[in-house]
């Protein structure tokens, strides 16, 4: 194990460990950091198939969506069990992604675009199939996350438990993709990606698994939201908050980092509703929006590659 | 003789002190920002209103109000109710849609506290089983008030146009059922909430539908794009009814070419006048604190607020506030309010309940025109917008 795996896996158990025996008996802060770590998933899903694949996307709403609702109604329908369900709705998100294959044809603005059409087509989808997803009343009793091997993971350091695992199988699943040699030619390309094409690359089909793979990670975070909250409706799962904040959390952390996404997510989202909601409880994102604007200014690249260059 | 008369002082000194009530927390999880702000500030003043008064009454307890703005976001309504029972308030009052309400009345059943709520009229919310959950207003109400307008109307044939939102599908499909048997010829037009453009319903209301009237089962805005379509097409009916925030001062001033004779639920005329010597009170103390009339959000939030603070009081007395007695006191309520009588069945539910219809005439005023026993005025039928 080199110096930076076992750090992450100190970071990892002090993260296990410590949050739920600090803050396990309020509720109200665990509720807040589960929060947040949900935000921080799509915006780890984001940042992969911004870094690796080149795409950026406004609409990851639409995977969050299908995710949220493959899995409810996997278990509702169904029966399904919680746990086989959450990957199942990863699938599901993936299958629905594959829609979007004709807009890796495109770049820059136009991608992002697309993907945030197909995001709306997805929510009227979910609007209009009411014999399905019972329409705009949406879902309520959606099953919680079940007891394992004692722990209630339904409860909040149980749901604590698992988004953190998620989001560790997330970033391993992230970095080993930027180590391997797939992650060396999705690098490649980003300079020049003919050239990397006359090297025998097939830079379609690697786009394409970046895109399945940021589905996936973004379905799996909507289901287990789903189980959470135990409510869904068109306009909250296929919500366009979805799709911004985990951007402005990307962006806000680094999103060029494995970690910078979980850090932006963590610090607006805790310190909007911990600190500004308290200074301002009543328009409070006023505060946050000048955060963000002199972040923007004075670190570009976000939180985290700002704070290396000073400890340089 | 002088010791006497000093313990005599003391003790009537003692006696002249002040005795201290017994104040309770009371969280309000509200949307003051977001989608559902303009709603969720009325019932907020309403509540406000109804721990003014109760204050003001009681020598004994005392309520004191905590609130966080849910930002209409389930997600923080869950935060603000786990954030509000951190802080040790013993009941929930607030809330506003079905949506927000659901999970949030979820976490405190979880954390066996009880939820009073007034803004969400979703079947669902009363079949979920909680001992802790109640609401003093639901569809069957809403549905109430439109069938007694038809039937004093003497409406044969009706044309629902319905958002296939949850409260307005809910309140259509009940009004098509209890229509039907009693010979009223219904027809029904759903439409996604998304859209603007309300001509293609008319044309097909018009040219297919002929009823005597075009029932709405929608939101404020849709109620413009509706209307407006009509307005142009012109579909030979009697009336136009809608439901909630239609027959509001704030529609007849901000539409004064689209409300004139519309109907639409309402509890208060417009200007407010109450013939109760309480809803005089209410009025009066709202307009001292908040510099305005108050509305039926407002007086919505009033009651609710009001039942609670009275079960707390109860609770308290009987000493079983701390031993989770309040959602068996609540229970008990069987009073007159300025929304009518109110009483809770075993899923928290007012059956109760019925609104009032209210119609904009003339000079920007809603009359009350139905129930008949409650109308301040009398309903101009025929009358159309246009």
């Amino acid at each position: 194990m080199n110096q930076r795996n076992f750090l992450f896996a100190v970071l990892l158990l002090a993260t296990y460990v410590l949050v739920p025996a600090v803050f396990g008996d309020n509720n109200y802060v665990m509720g807040l950091i589960i929060s947040a770590l949900i935000v921080a998933g799509i915006a780890i899903a984001w940042a992969l198939l911004g870094n690796l694949g080149g795409m950026v996307s406004f609409g990851h709403a639409a995977f969050f969506g299908v995710g949220s609702y493959a899995s409810a109604l996997l278990t509702m329908k169904l029966g399904w069990p919680v746990l086989l369900a959450m990957p199942m709705a990863g699938l599901i998100a993936v299958l629905f992604s594959a829609a979007m294959l004709p807009a890796l044809r495109l770049s820059g603005p136009y991608f992002a675009l697309a993907i945030l059409a197909y995001a709306q087509i997805f929510r009227i989808l979910a609007t209009e199939m009411d014999w399905l997803t019972q329409g705009a009343k949406g879902l309520s009793r959606i099953p919680t996350l079940p007891v394992l091997f004692g722990i209630d993971l339904g409860s909040r350091s149980g749901s604590y438990l698992v988004i953190v695992t998620l989001l560790a199988a997330f970033i391993a699943c992230y970095a080993w993709v930027r180590r391997s040699h797939y992650g060396t030619a999705l690098r490649a390309m980003h300079d020049s990606e003919q050239a990397t094409r006359v090297v025998g690359v097939n830079s379609v089909m690697l786009k394409a698994w970046m895109l399945f793979l940021s589905a996936f990670m973004t379905g799996v975070i909507g289901a287990f939201n789903a189980h959470t909250i135990n409510f869904l409706e068109p306009d909250y799962a296929f919500g366009g908050g979805w799709s911004v904040l985990p951007i402005v959390a990307a962006i806000f952390g680094g999103y060029r980092t494995l970690s910078g996404p979980v850090i932006g997510a963590l610090c607006i989202y805790l310190i909007d509703q911990l600190l500004f909601k308290s200074l301002l409880p009543t328009g409070h994102q006023i505060m946050l929006g000048v955060l963000l604007a002199a972040m923007i200014l004075f670190a570009p690249d976000g939180l985290l590659p700002l704070f290396r260059r000073r400890h340089a | 003789m002088k010791q006497r008369l000093l313990w005599t002082t003391l003790a009537a000194a003692a006696l002249s002190l002040p005795t201290f009530a017994e104040e309770f927390a009371v969280g309000v999880q509200i949307p003051l920002t977001g989608a559902q702000a303009r709603a969720g500030t009325g019932m907020y003043e309403g509540i406000q209103t109804a721990a003014e008064l109760f204050n003001k009454g009681n020598a004994k307890h005392k309520i004191k109000l905590a609130v966080v703005d849910d930002e209409s976001n389930p997600a923080k309504a869950v935060s603000a109710v786990e954030k509000l029972a951190a802080q040790g308030v013993v009941a929930f009052v607030g809330g506003f849609a079905s949506n927000i309400i659901g999970p949030a009345s979820d976490a405190s059943n979880k954390l066996g506290l009880v939820y009073m709520t007034a803004g969400g009229v979703d079947n669902d919310l009363t079949r979920r089983g909680y001992k802790t959950f109640f609401r003093v207003n639901n569809t069957r109400g809403y549905e109430k008030a439109v069938v007694t307008l038809l039937g004093e109307l003497g409406v044969k044939s009706v044309s629902v146009v319905y958002s296939t939102k949850e409260a307005t599908a809910d309140l259509a499909k009940d009004l098509e059922a209890a229509l039907g048997p009693k010979g009223i010829k219904v027809s029904m037009h759903a439409f996604d909430p998304a859209i603007t453009d309300f001509k293609p319903i008319i044309n097909k209301i018009k040219l297919q539908d002929k009823p005597e009237v075009i029932f709405m089962s929608a939101y404020e805005n849709d109620y413009v794009g509706i209307i407006r379509a009509a307005k142009v097409l012109k579909p030979e009916v009697k009336a136009v009814i809608g439901v909630w925030s239609l027959a509001t001062a704030k529609m007849a001033k901000d539409f004064p070419d689209l409300m004139p004779n519309v109907y639409g639920t309402s509890m208060l005329p417009h200007p407010v006048e109450f013939k109760q010597a309480e809803g005089r009170l209410f009025a009066e103390t709202y307009k001292r604190l908040f510099n305005k009339e108050p509305d039926y959000q407002a007086q919505f939030g009033y009651v609710k607020g009001q039942l609670l603070f009275e079960a707390i009081a109860r609770s308290a007395d009987a000493g079983t506030l701390k031993k989770g007695g309040l959602a068996d006191e609540l229970r008990k309520t069987n009073r007159d309010t300025l929304i009518g009588r109110v009483t809770f069945d075993a899923s928290g539910d007012n059956p109760n309940f019925q609104q009032r219809i209210g119609q904009h005439q003339a000079g920007g005023k809603i009359v009350i025109v139905s129930p008949k026993n409650e109308a301040s005025g009398v309903a101009v039928f025929p009358g159309l917008p246009w």
